[in-house]
């Protein structure tokens, strides 16, 4: 456990503007290239949720920021005492799909990050309904790569955006940048020390 | 279609209800995807004599996803061609010699090749790829995990972009006025999505 104080999800869209590129690692593995690059946070999206403490640890002594993925990290169930745990091991902010637990991240005082995963477009209506409910700090759109096809289709959202999935070259995380997105979240290393 | 025939795929699958009376553009290679409507209105489309091709069992109203239903389907209604999202519902389509098409979301990379990892990858059952508009950002050596046939459903709205999916994906899934669209085109001059001579 920890107590250190979260940042605001301006202070976390503050650090976007200068290095946009989030690294997005499965374990741990990749974690010290994710530290000596650029990238301003550290998006956890597999791995063992209730052994984060290390991690949490090693990213805060670099200056950076961990988001951890409720929904898809092991041994944690997506329910309000899942965010619970998150929020008093320290992370900065939690990621979910579950637009009914994003109350319960912003009450835990982390940045409350909504991934979006569009596959139709008759579930466009249904996901911005989602988000004017749940009221996220952020939202990320998934597959982000392809958003400047999409953004048309999109109506105003009036939460910043980051964008994921597929994203792989420069050119893709300057079009997505171009489309509307604040920043965004990447596996690929060579994008972690991308310039804003 | 008796069992074991070969089934040919569509190029285009025009999405549709079966209450609109939506038919393919004439001159494209396409024919009629049956998706998010009810059971009634499915049985009614076979009975009229405009069996679709191709029904998405997963957003059928009323219609379970056992190997019943999947029967169903096949053996009495002669579907040849069945998208969903359940391993089991598409092996037991494909072993009634239909062509199965398992819905595979792809969000992210390391997602995609978790959802692959579900696939029966028996004879007769392909791919669908959600949303379908990520098929043409993908690596090849993504594309090369894709069991085919391989179908993109998802997010294409507009004829340029269904003509870029069509050029690595054996076939797409589109609203009719995306159909038409590509009818209009001048890619079709060019053959591409045409009706085979």
């Amino acid at each position: 456990m920890t107590s250190s104080v979260p940042p605001t999800a301006s202070e976390f869209l503050a650090r976007l503007a200068d290095a946009p590129c989030c690294a997005a690692i499965v374990d741990g593995g990749r974690l010290e290239a994710a530290l000596a690059s650029r990238a301003p946070a550290v998006f956890v999206l597999r791995g063992n949720g209730l052994e984060l403490a290390d991690m949490i640890r090693c990213v805060h002594e670099r200056g950076k920021l961990i988001a951890v993925h409720l929904d898809l990290v092991d041994g944690i169930k997506a329910d309000h005492w899942g965010v619970t745990w998150l929020a008093r091991c320290g992370v900065d902010a939690v990621i979910t799909s579950h637009g009914q637990l994003i109350p319960v991240i912003r009450n835990e005082g982390v940045i409350a990050i909504h991934r979006l995963l569009l596959s139709r477009r008759e579930h466009l209506d249904t996901a911005v309904t989602a988000l004017a409910r749940s009221r996220p700090h952020i939202v990320e759109i998934l597959p982000g790569v392809i958003l400047p096809a999409i953004s048309s289709l999109l109506p105003p959202l009036d939460v910043p955006m980051l964008a994921g999935g597929f994203i792989r070259t420069p050119l893709d995380a300057r079009t997505v940048l171009a489309a509307g997105a604040v920043g965004v979240t990447t596996s690929s290393e060579g994008l972690w020390d991308l310039h804003g | 279609m008796a069992d074991g025939a070969a089934i040919r795929l569509p190029r285009i699958l025009v999405a549709d209800t079966g209450h609109n009376g939506t038919s393919p553009p004439p001159g494209l290679d396409a024919g009629i995807l049956l998706r998010n409507t009810d059971l009634a209105a499915l049985i009614d489309c076979a009975l009229s004599g405009s069996t679709p091709p191709a029904v998405e069992l997963d957003s059928i109203r009323g219609l379970g996803s056992d190997d019943a239903a999947v029967d169903f389907l096949r053996r009495k209604l002669s579907i040849d061609i069945m998208l969903t999202r359940r391993p089991q519902a598409a092996s037991a389509f494909a072993a009634a010699g239909g062509l199965a098409l398992l819905n595979v979301l792809a969000f992210d990379s390391t997602g995609l090749r978790r959802s692959l990892l579900g696939h029966p990858r028996g004879e007769r059952v392909g791919t669908v790829i959600s949303p379908g508009l990520v098929l043409h950002h993908m690596l090849p050596s993504e594309l090369a995990l894709l069991v085919r046939p391989l179908v993109a459903y998802g997010l294409i709205d507009t004829a340029a972009d269904a003509l870029a999916t069509l050029a690595v994906a054996d076939g797409i899934v589109v609203r009719p006025e995306v159909a038409m669209g590509i009818a209009e085109s001048d890619a079709l001059l060019r053959g591409v999505g045409a009706q085979p001579g």
